[in-house]
């Protein structure tokens, strides 16, 4: 019998993990801002609360009520962009959506750039399970939402 | 009994084999394996029966109805017609001009609310029940907010039944106009106990209305038995073509009703002053009407005729049984209600996997099954879950089909956990 992960590899061993035990889970006493992300068609929610170090996110943590793509994309996006400028996140959030629409980079990335998707390529699989890139794409606009809340 | 018993049990009630036949696409394949169909709840699968004598109609014998002075366009009125007089005994309706053909059941509850909903008074209510698809409390809230009405809601029991004491207790101040609920939960599988709650609903002076559209599928339909002022469902769930639905309705209630849409057909005189109706039913029903699939529609009910929904009602009762008993033995599975009485339709979670992960999953088995809340928001909300997995049967599963969901759905949740 194959492996039930033999689903194009959507359901990447990386994906499951953070799904199960999230790094980033939680809330921010003292967040600077905070957005949030619904999906009507699923009821799925997702809550980000940053903090910030002047024009850095110095902190972020997610708190999420959704499926296994939902989830971990919230806590890899966290990972990813700790430590990023409000730019360089905003950039990280436009080249995942472009991945996962499949439009080629528009440049190409080493693995040591700080606005490299790296560990969140384990989503590109997405492109073939259309009517799940909501899920994937939920914590991002909880992302925007917070940061457009701060004032750089 | 065990399942390889059940299993010949299920197959003596049908013989699935020869109706599974007669669907083509059950031959297809997903994702290289074969396809097991358990979404029959959100829209069935088309016998030949049905695919020929729509394409039949196109190839041989199709004009415009009611209108056409020529043997062409009378051909297609007496195809279109007839298949009216069917709808009419598939219901067991007093009469004919009871039967009012709509887009499908959403749009026969809204022809009511803005018909129907139109002769009530601000002060008077509108009573549903927590089990309502969107499309039996959308309509409802929308003449709320148009004509200043009360909507009240009957609460269900946690089992997943209407709540009959207080059904009462809302019907108790005479304010109620109708009573508007389903005849089958679309989530839980509930059949409500309809005859009960139209006693109810007549002893308090007030019309009922049954969403049909899970229900006339699995079980044989008695508008009078069930003592219906309103009925409604829609051909796509019983095998028949999309674009076509029925609404049923006493002819005394669709008389002092004023016409929902105006345009063609619907006429009897017209001028730039002054315009009068048509005789039901087709004073309700405007322009060019659904004519293949109303035709459609009617070889959908032959065809479900030829079968017979003795042996319908018995297949799909030892296959939810059957479902039933499988699923439970599945690790961390919860299935979701244990009404009284349940159609093949069940809803479940699984710990720690979410419905939609669940779904993916199975589709890359060849499994299609539901995910979501089941355009039933509120209902998810009196659960407590934000969204459920649904296996639905038909005429055409097979026992089988439910060991392939059992044991996916085992494979599935050792993988998450």
């Amino acid at each position: 019998m194959n492996s039930i992960a033999d689903s194009g590899a959507l359901y990447d061993r990386l994906i499951v993990e953070r799904a199960r035990t999230p790094q980033y889970a939680g809330r921010l006493e003292q967040a600077d801002a905070q957005g949030e992300g619904k999906n009507p068609l699923c009821g799925d929610k997702t809550r980000v609360d940053i903090v910030m170090a002047d024009t850095h996110i110095r902190d972020i943590r997610h708190h999420t009520r959704g499926c296994a793509i939902c989830l971990a994309a919230a806590d890899l996006m966290a990972e990813r962009v700790t430590g990023r400028t409000v730019a360089q996140a905003q950039e990280l959030s436009q080249k995942f959506s472009a991945m996962l629409v499949g439009e080629p980079a528009s440049t190409p990335e080493t693995t040591t750039d700080t606005t490299a998707l790296g560990p969140l390529e384990a989503f590109a699989p997405l492109r073939a399970h259309r009517a799940r890139i909501r899920c994937a794409e939920l914590p991002w606009v909880a992302l925007k939402e917070a940061l457009s809340h701060v004032a750089v | 009994m065990t399942s390889v018993s059940m299993q010949d049990k299920i197959r003596q009630d049908l013989d699935v084999a020869a109706i599974r036949k007669q669907f083509p696409i059950l031959s297809q394949k997903v994702h290289d394996r074969p396809l097991v169909f358990l979404d029959s709840a959100a829209s069935a699968q088309k016998p030949d029966a049905v695919i020929d004598a729509m394409a039949e109609t196109m190839r041989t014998q199709y004009a415009n109805i009611h209108r056409g002075l020529y043997w062409m366009s009378e051909r297609t009125t007496e195809a279109y017609e007839a298949v009216r007089d069917q709808v009419a005994q598939f219901l067991n309706a007093p009469s004919r001009d009871e039967i009012i053909f709509t887009r499908n059941s959403t749009e026969a509850i809204n022809l009511v609310a803005h018909s129907f909903g139109s002769l009530l008074k601000p002060g008077q209510a509108v009573v549903i029940s927590e089990l309502e698809h969107h499309a039996n409390l959308i309509p409802w809230q929308m003449l709320r907010d148009r004509v200043g009405i009360e909507l009240r809601v009957a609460p269900i029991t946690d089992a997943g039944d209407i709540d009959l004491e207080a059904l009462q207790g809302l019907l108790a101040d005479g304010k109620v106009a109708l009573v508007a609920v389903t005849h089958m939960s679309n989530v839980l599988g509930a059949i409500t106990p309809a005859r009960t709650i139209a006693d109810m609903a007549h002893a308090a002076g007030a019309q009922v209305l049954f969403d049909g559209s899970q229900s006339v599928v699995h079980r044989k339909t008695d508008v009078q038995a069930l003592g219906a002022d309103f009925y409604t469902f829609t051909g796509h769930k019983l095998y028949g073509p999309t674009g076509i639905g029925v609404l049923w309705a006493r002819k005394d209630l669709l008389e002092a009703m004023p016409p929902f849409l105006g345009g063609g057909d619907m006429i009897s005189t017209v001028s730039f002053e002054k315009s009068t109706w048509a005789n039901v039913p087709h004073k309700f029903e405007a322009g060019t009407p659904a004519i293949i699939e109303t035709i459609g529609l009617g070889a959908a009910i032959s065809w479900i005729e030829t079968i017979g929904f003795d042996a319908i009602t018995a297949h799909e009762a030892a296959l939810t049984t059957y479902g039933l008993k499988r699923l439970a033995d599945v690790p961390g599975l919860k299935i979701v209600g244990q009404p009284k009485e349940r159609g093949g339709v069940i809803s479940f979670t699984m710990d720690d996997v979410h419905p939609h992960d669940i779904a993916t999953l199975l589709d890359r088995n060849g499994i299609a099954v539901r995910a979501g809340h089941h355009c039933a928001e509120p209902l998810m909300r009196r659960l407590g879950l934000s969204a459920t997995a649904r296996a639905s049967f038909g005429v055409y599963t097979l026992p089988e089909e439910i060991d392939t969901l059992a044991d996916t759905l085992v494979r599935i949740r050792n993988f998450f956990v």
